[in-house]
């Protein structure tokens, strides 16, 4: 029995006691310090099919459908404009990571206007906001913000035709310049760290707009800056009728380490300003038992690559997705994702490709309350990659228990 | 929760079954038999509650852009005072009225609802955005999806027992609605005060419920004078 078994197992055994009896965990948020300090948390336990094509995984070690998850939030008012907010969270155990940790500063405690500083949510798309399991309607995570395509910050492919011969293969990638030891790409949008740095954000029932500077990039979220360089990101979001939000984001920032464009730039690679640059464009639109949503992220890296064909760069890659949700009784939801991932081409020298191999995935999934804040989830993917080396199609099923307080 | 659980349970039990009260029954008959009309009383008195909880919280929105604005507080002062047992009869006037449970400032009002079986319960929105409300009770299991301000959805309460309310998008919001298969029951005001009235002469079993958790029941005798009943909730 691995840890997400034991988990699953473990929560069902609390929560399958009798009503009559007393509950084992919290069923709402914990609070103490005559109510200054709030303490919250999601476990998630999902156990799933193996997935030999690394579709779902986060990084190297961790698949999205075996891991077990375990946030901690707490909140701490010092006052009534001043806030500290953190979270720490461990996948399987292996690291228990403050995940956020930041002070927040309302100047009027009666306005939305605040400003931020630390390891800060991050300000780009809508995704973050959702990605806890109560929040997700089904198991696996959009493309966008999940999957590890075949860039790193800190390992750079010599040539065009070194990067193609990487297809699919971000789950674990090595090049010939920088870090020579294999690590995992980056995804398009990094769900699971956040960045560091300075957040304003203002707004009314309407309009919302947020502008962060931090250290890493959209794809690398840092706690410590590895290149001098500083990420610029906003985000408005409109609410123009209860039901709909629509929000527009956009991000810069220096993307390969120090170390990385050195080692390039040694080798012959022209100096200059290598960014990741990105933009999104998100809608929610919900009503009775309905919740749609759709989000799309178009980046572009431009990287010191020693060889380039001038043509070709910047790299790009879009990732669109739609998921919906829909209640059909109470406490039982239906839903479905569908993602696709497509990458620019590249040309190398005897062939012009995608510079990663496109990916496609169609989830369905349901949801069942077993209580207000127990969510047991279940989900069928289809993956689909157009080259690499790894299995280019899998089925995958998976099994998610969801707690929160 | 565990406390909200014992109550469910004992509370659903009882609030359904029809009285077995021989001392009520016999007493009429005698007073009856005297050509005594006897007349119906008031149990009152006061429930005293040794811990205010304190509202729920909202979880710690570490991931979100920006700060909640301020919300109104559920007012958690309020106790139902109900007789655990009724007088044969009370179960035939049941017509079914209609209440309201408002959603205002991320605040259910009231935040305690007492109502008969056959009630219908209207849930309007008069926030500027959406709530849903819902309760995976086993009385009642609902769901009444998302809908803005002005909009309203109902609910006709057919079993008796509790019910716990919540929405869906704001995690912190949540309610009680207890249901009686008799009329005698009472909301207790700000100081805990209440009064039942109209109660047929008899002794009866009377339970006082704060916010889950349940008294063990007391007895009042309805006779030529009201009663006076008075709880301490810890």
């Amino acid at each position: 029995m691995n840890r997400a078994t034991a988990a699953i197992s473990l929560i069902g055994l609390c929560f399958a006691c009798p009503p009559a009896r007393a509950q084992v965990l919290p069923s709402e948020p914990v609070t103490f310090g005559d109510g200054r300090v709030t303490l919250g948390g999601d476990i998630s336990a999902t156990y799933g099919s193996e997935d030999p094509g690394f579709f779902n995984y986060t990084d190297y070690e961790h698949s999205a459908l075996r891991t077990l998850r375990i946030d901690v939030s707490a909140s701490v008012n010092a006052g009534d404009h001043v806030s500290v907010l953190a979270e720490l969270r461990t996948e399987n155990f292996d690291n228990f990571l403050p995940y956020a940790l930041y002070v927040r500063y309302r100047p009027w405690s009666d306005r939305d206007v605040s400003v931020s500083v630390g390891r800060v949510p991050p300000t780009f798309g809508a995704y973050p906001r959702r990605s806890y399991g109560a929040d997700n309607p089904l198991i696996g995570y959009p493309l966008g913000y999940q999957y590890l395509t075949s860039i790193r910050p800190d390992a750079l492919p010599a040539n065009a035709d070194e990067l193609l011969r990487k297809r699919g293969n971000g789950w674990l990638v090595r090049y010939s310049i920088g870090d020579p030891a294999f690590a995992p790409g980056v995804p398009l949008a990094s769900a699971f760290r956040w960045d560091t740095g300075v957040q304003f954000h203002a707004g009314n029932d309407i309009v919302r707009g947020t502008m962060a500077v931090t250290t890493g990039t959209l794809a690398n979220p840092l706690f410590t800056d590895d290149n001098d360089g500083r990420q610029f990101a906003g985000r408005v979001e409109l609410r123009p009728m209860p039901g709909l939000i629509v929000g527009g984001s956009l991000s810069r920032g220096l993307f390969p380490t120090t170390d990385a464009v050195r080692a390039a730039i040694a080798k012959g690679a022209r100096d200059g300003s290598f960014t990741q640059s990105a933009w999104g464009t998100d809608v929610e639109y919900s009503a009775g038992y309905l919740l749609m949503r759709f989000e799309s992220i178009a980046s572009r890296w431009r990287l010191p690559i020693v060889d380039p064909i001038a043509a070709d760069l910047p790299v790009s890659s879009v990732s669109t997705s739609v998921e919906g949700r829909y209640k059909i009784l109470p406490g039982l939801y239906v839903a479905a994702r569908v993602d696709r991932l497509v990458f620019s081409d590249l040309a190398g020298t005897t062939q012009t490709l995608p510079w990663d191999a496109n990916v496609g995935r169609i989830e369905i999934g349901a949801g069942l309350s077993l209580q207000r804040n127990v969510l047991l989830k279940t989900s069928y993917q289809h993956n689909s990659r157009d080259g690499g080396t790894l299995p280019h199609v899998e089925n995958l099923g998976a099994v998610q228990v969801v707690y929160w307080f | 929760m565990a406390l909200v659980s014992v109550s469910l349970l004992s509370v659903t039990s009882v609030f359904g079954r029809p009285a077995s009260v021989p001392q009520a029954a016999s007493r009429t008959v005698a007073l009856a038999a005297r050509s005594e009309v006897p007349r119906n009383g008031t149990i009152r008195g006061r429930v005293e509650l040794r811990k205010v909880p304190t509202p729920v919280e909202r979880r710690p929105a570490v991931a979100e852009l920006g700060s909640p604005g301020a919300r109104d507080l559920p007012d958690l002062l309020r106790s139902v005072v109900y007789l655990e047992s009724a007088p044969r009869g009370a179960f035939e006037t049941n017509e079914g009225g209609h209440a309201i449970m408002d959603q205002r400032n991320e605040t259910f009002v009231p935040h305690i609802l007492a109502i008969t079986t056959g009630t219908t319960v209207d849930f309007p929105n008069t926030d500027k955005f959406y709530h849903n409300v819902f309760s995976l009770s086993k009385t009642k299991r609902f769901d009444l999806g998302r809908y803005a301000a002005g909009g309203s959805r109902s609910v006709v309460f057919d079993r008796p027992g509790i019910v716990r309310v919540f929405c869906d998008i704001h995690t912190h919001m949540s309610a009680f609605i207890l249901v009686f298969s008799h009329p005698f029951f009472a909301l207790t005001d700000a100081d805990g005060r209440y009064h039942i009235d109209n109660v047929p002469p008899g002794t009866y079993s009377v339970v006082a419920w704060h916010e889950g958790t349940a008294t063990d029941p007391k007895s009042a005798t309805i006779a030529d004078a009201d009663a006076e009943l008075d709880f301490t909730i810890r």
